[in-house]
């Protein structure tokens, strides 16, 4: 575990790159409120985008008045309907998270911010969550850059605790927000439970979702010796080992079987894997790899 | 020694501990107490071990999954505490049960014995194996003799064409190293049959008891010949009760190699692969027949390679007065030798006097000393002969043609000269090489070789002698250098001879039906030649034909160059190595001194048959012989040459090639008596008494199982 002080979340000339960014979604949502985003819905806006024939019923404000005059019959103007879009980030803060240097959780913390930032800007409704082995009570739904504040205030005092139940906490989360939206999940996902469940959930909700898997280096490059009695920091789980040049090839083969394996999983059900470790540069995996993969432009 | 044990069932063995470290010596307590100390430690460390460390991980889920995968989750990691325990201690335990040197002996065990069996002959200096085929051999006996048991015995025998016992049967290991380090090579050929009959001689010590009771070693022998297998079969050879196994030592012929047409006409066994050699394998001098002022040398060249060779022939001459060395060169022909063929070749040069020549072939292959070939040119030599004859004008005529003039300068007396002073002291000065007594015998023997026709030397030994009437000649010893082409004897009439039983040492030249009428017998350092009858008989009445035959004059002519020490057979006689060499010289010389090319010069002195005979010519080369001759030293040479084609074939036998058994393996197998024995290139030791160093590595292997234990370092 890290006890060093850790970074803060967001350095000045970070965020003037990131405001160039913008969310982007793969799939069209209605939002609740008008945006500033261009739906591809029609609807009331000042950017027109069609005609229609009038049937009853229709709003009589929105009838072409120039159009009639000149043909005589009655036509809807159509605008493309502004939309906001919703952004949530549920970060993992079990004890797991609470490895490595910089550990996992300020890792995560970290890219829900960022993205969050990039939500904000561009006046997206952001929900920031945080689970352990329950959904926790999270950063309610805000908008504008003027809320980055909170947002930051909000993630500072985030701590890891407790066991990860990720399968519950995505239970919770899809009746909490039954909208649409882009759902980014920081997590390990080195849950004993699977994550199988938990992704069906979002899935279902049919939201545009994003697991960013976060490991340690000494997840990925484990440097233990001799004979040792592997303590799990969540359930106090114990696995006795004698580390041997054959163990550790095989513990990379595993982990390389398990993160590819996630990988494929959600390929095939539309959900975006990113893998990274907390020390691969974070501004990198924003600015080039989320970018690759479509979450940001 | 600790005898633990009681008799087991099996037949009277008894488990005996004979540790190497006695608990009894200086520091056996300290030994045996750090040694007992050890399985204590080991558990020690062990439950030391069993402390894991902690060490808190984010999640055990993928070390769960990865010892799944490795199956050390099974019940066999559940052992695997207690069963490295196990293996720790029982590696332990075997480490102090060799350190006890625990042996089974039994009643009627005896150790092993072996007889070591070297070849040194002249194709074991052979340098296709580093540095050479000898030490090669001698390592290979080493590793031996560093492999016997302690029960173990071994002898050495070095053999060429003779056998050397280096060391007699003994189990001390460091002397049987002495003796075989020091074995050096021979130049000479080889022959496995003097071996063997050293090693069944000695190593069948079978020995009768009673009637029909041979008590015998109840473990027969074990013979290691360390050979190239350069020696004909030994034939009519029983082994006994040795087994031989024989090394065969030398390059092995490559596979699949062909065997061209030899272009001399000479036939090539085709067992016989080819070998990287050349050598000189005859070189003869001659006197041309035409023009007497030339020597001729004829010498002859074989190429044992299967490619061709063009290689130079230089002929270097080596003075008599100064020690022999490098040589002066003094002609070169090119020799171009076919594929495994030979060629001959031939010098002509003017008479050079006595000197020794040598043929050198400018080319390295890999035996050196048959690139060497030496002949000697002796001096041409009169004989002084002194003819004590009432007239006998056909003995007279015999000893003064032509031929025999040039080797003998004949002076004729009457026998009542001999009486004189002035002969007297020349006979007893021995100025006279062949002293011929016609139907005379002086009182005293002279100091000199003689021939008495018809008359008896002075002595008891020949009073005996009783006339004998019309002796018909019956055998004759045409091996005998006095009798060389001597065919018509039996035609031969005889009217009267005189007969005596010769002395001890004599042998007999001429026998007939009523005894030996013509004999040698040796005296004092010369030969008495005696011959029972004389041309005339009384009254000066013809008492045979002989002188109408042919064979007189050449007996006079045989015995004038050989009792006349005309032929000094320096230049005409090929000599061998180790062969004894037989020398003459002028009849007043006792002594002579012989230089032979590497070691220290040697005297030899006159032997009872007249000659000098030199046993040290071990080496090829040219030895220098010197002697006084009243004020002046003469000096003649002879050469010793190997000129051996089995020696200078330098293609191991003895091992079928790959692939052949049966009957196309025969020609290759080496044949003693009725036994075929196949050569081996390995030899297996009979038993490795390696379990000192066993026991050390078994020791080592826990110590740094502790060191990685402990200072947590994974491999």
């Amino acid at each position: 575990m890290s006890t060093a002080t850790p970074s803060p979340l967001l350095d000045p000339e970070f965020l003037t790159k990131l405001e160039q960014l913008e969310l982007i979604s793969r799939k069209i949502f209605v939002g609740r409120m008008k945006g500033e985003r261009r739906s591809k819905r029609r609807g009331s806006s000042v950017e027109f985008a069609d005609h229609r024939n009038y049937s009853v019923g229709d709003d009589l404000r929105h009838i072409d008045w120039n159009v009639y005059g000149r043909l005589d019959k009655l036509f809807l103007k159509l605008f493309l309907e502004e939309e906001d879009l919703h952004f949530y980030t549920l970060v993992d803060t079990s004890l797991s998270m609470d490895f490595g240097d910089p550990t996992k959780l300020h890792y995560a913390k970290q890219v829900a911010a960022a993205l969050s930032f990039i939500g904000l800007v561009n006046h997206d409704r952001i929900v920031i969550d945080s689970f352990s082995s329950t959904l926790e009570p999270g950063l309610s739904s805000v908008r504008g850059r003027s809320q980055m504040w909170r947002v930051v205030q909000y993630l500072d005092q985030l701590q890891a605790h407790g066991g990860s139940d990720l399968t519950a906490a995505a239970r919770s989360f899809a009746i909490k927000h039954p909208g649409k939206g882009i759902v980014v999940v920081i997590s390990d996902f080195m849950d004993k439970r699977g994550y199988e469940d938990a992704l069906r959930y979002l899935i279902a909700r049919n939201m545009d979702i994003y697991a960013v898997q976060v490991l340690s280096r000494e997840e990925v490059e484990p440097e233990l010796t001799g004979d040792l009695r592997l303590v799990d920091c969540e359930d106090d789980d114990e696995a006795e080992i004698t580390v041997s040049a054959p163990l550790l090839k095989r513990y990379k083969e595993t982990l390389d079987a398990y993160v590819g394996g996630f990988r494929e999983w959600c390929t095939r059900r539309g959900v975006s894997h990113i893998f990274t470790t907390n020390h691969a540069p974070f501004d990198k995996l924003i600015l080039n790899y989320l970018r690759e993969r479509g979450l940001v432009k | 020694m600790l005898l633990l044990a009681q008799a087991n069932p099996l037949g009277g063995l008894n488990l005996q501990f004979d540790p190497p470290v006695p608990w009894s010596s200086a520091w056996g307590p300290t030994f045996w107490s750090i040694l007992v100390g050890v399985p204590v430690t080991i558990i020690l460390l062990y439950f030391l071990k069993l402390r894991r460390k902690p060490v808190q991980v984010p999640s055990t889920f993928l070390w769960k999954r990865s010892m799944e995968d490795l199956h050390v989750n099974s019940l066999f990691q559940r052992l695997r505490r207690n069963l490295l325990l196990f293996l720790q201690l029982m590696a332990v335990f075997f480490v102090l049960l060799a350190l006890l040197g625990p042996q089974m002996k039994g009643s009627t065990r005896v150790g092993q014995r072996y007889v070591i069996a070297i070849d040194t002959s002249a194709s074991m200096s052979a340098t296709d194996l580093e540095p050479n085929r000898l030490d090669e051999a001698k390592t290979r006996a080493l590793d031996l003799v560093d492999s016997m048991g302690s029960q173990d015995l071994a002898m050495v025998i070095a053999f060429s064409d003779t056998a050397r016992v280096i060391s007699t049967y003994t189990g001390n290991k460091g002397q049987l190293r002495d003796r075989i380090a020091s074995i050096a090579p021979s130049r000479t050929g080889t022959s496995l049959r003097e071996a063997l009959e050293v090693a069944a001689g000695l190593a069948n010590p079978s020995k009768q008891f009673g009637e029909g009771e041979i008590a015998s070693e109840v473990q027969p022998p074990r013979l290691m010949v360390y050979t190239d297998g350069g020696f004909p079969d030994v034939e009519g050879f029983s082994l006994g009760n040795l087994i031989p196994e024989i090394v065969v030592l030398g390059q092995p012929p490559a596979q699949g190699q062909s065997l061209p047409s030899s272009n001399d006409g000479e036939t090539t066994d085709p067992a016989v692969p080819p070998s990287n050699n050349v050598a000189v394998l005859a070189l003869q001098t001659a006197r041309n027949e035409e023009r007497p002022d030339q020597i001729q040398l004829f010498g002859r060249v074989r190429n044992y390679r299967d490619e061709p060779v063009e290689t130079v022939a230089r002929l270097l001459r080596h003075e008599l007065d100064e020690p022999i060395g490098e040589g002066r060169l003094i002609d070169a022909i090119e020799v171009s030798l076919p594929a495994r063929g030979s060629r001959s070749f031939k010098f002509d040069l003017p008479d050079p006097g006595p000197v020794g020549l040598e043929v050198r072939l400018d080319l390295q292959d890999d035996l050196e000393q048959d690139n060497h070939a030496y002949a000697a040119i002796g001096r041409p030599r009169q004989a002084r002969v002194l003819v004590v004859t009432a007239g006998n004008r056909y003995l007279l005529n015999a000893l003064t043609t032509a031929t025999a003039g040039d080797a003998a300068e004949v002076v004729e007396i009457r026998p009542e000269d001999l009486e004189t002073d002035d002969i007297q002291r020349a006979l007893l000065a021995g100025l006279y090489d062949l002293i011929v007594f016609d139907r005379v015998a002086p009182s005293d023997p002279p100091v000199g070789n003689t021939l008495y026709l018809g008359a008896m030397p002075p002595g008891e030994a020949f009073e005996q002698a009783r006339p004998v009437e019309a002796p018909i000649v019956l055998d004759w010893d045409i091996s005998h250098p006095m009798l060389q082409y001597v065919r018509d004897l039996p035609l031969v009439l005889i009217r009267e001879a005189r007969v005596v039983e010769p002395p001890p040492g004599s042998t007999t030249l001429i026998e007939s039906d009523k005894g030996p009428i013509a004999f040698i017998t040796p005296r004092e350092g010369y030969s008495d030649a005696v011959v029972g009858f004389s041309i005339y008989g009384e009254e000066r009445a013809l008492n045979t034909d002989w002188h109408t035959k042919l064979s007189f004059p050449v007996f006079l002519y045989n015995t004038l160059r050989f009792l006349g020490n005309v032929e000094e057979g320096l230049g005409d006689q090929v000599q061998q190595p180790g062969q004894p060499v037989v020398l003459r010289a002028a009849p007043t010389v006792d002594e002579i001194t012989i230089d032979p090319p590497r070691e220290p010069s040697s005297d030899v002195r006159r032997s009872d048959l007249g000659t000098f005979v030199f046993n040290g010519a071990d080496e090829p080369g040219l030895y220098r012989v010197s002697w006084e001759s009243g004020d002046a030293i003469e000096q003649s040479v002879f050469a010793v040459n190997l000129f051996d084609a089995r020696e200078s074939n330098l293609a191991p036998r003895g091992i079928p090639p790959e692939g052949v058994t049966g009957r196309e393996a025969e020609p290759y197998l080496i044949k003693i008596g009725y036994t075929e024995v196949a050569g081996t290139r390995t030899s297996q030791p009979a038993r490795l008494d390696r379990w000192w160093w066993l026991a050390l590595g078994a020791l080592g292997f826990v110590l740094v199982e502790w060191y990685i234990y402990n200072r947590r370092v994974y491999i």
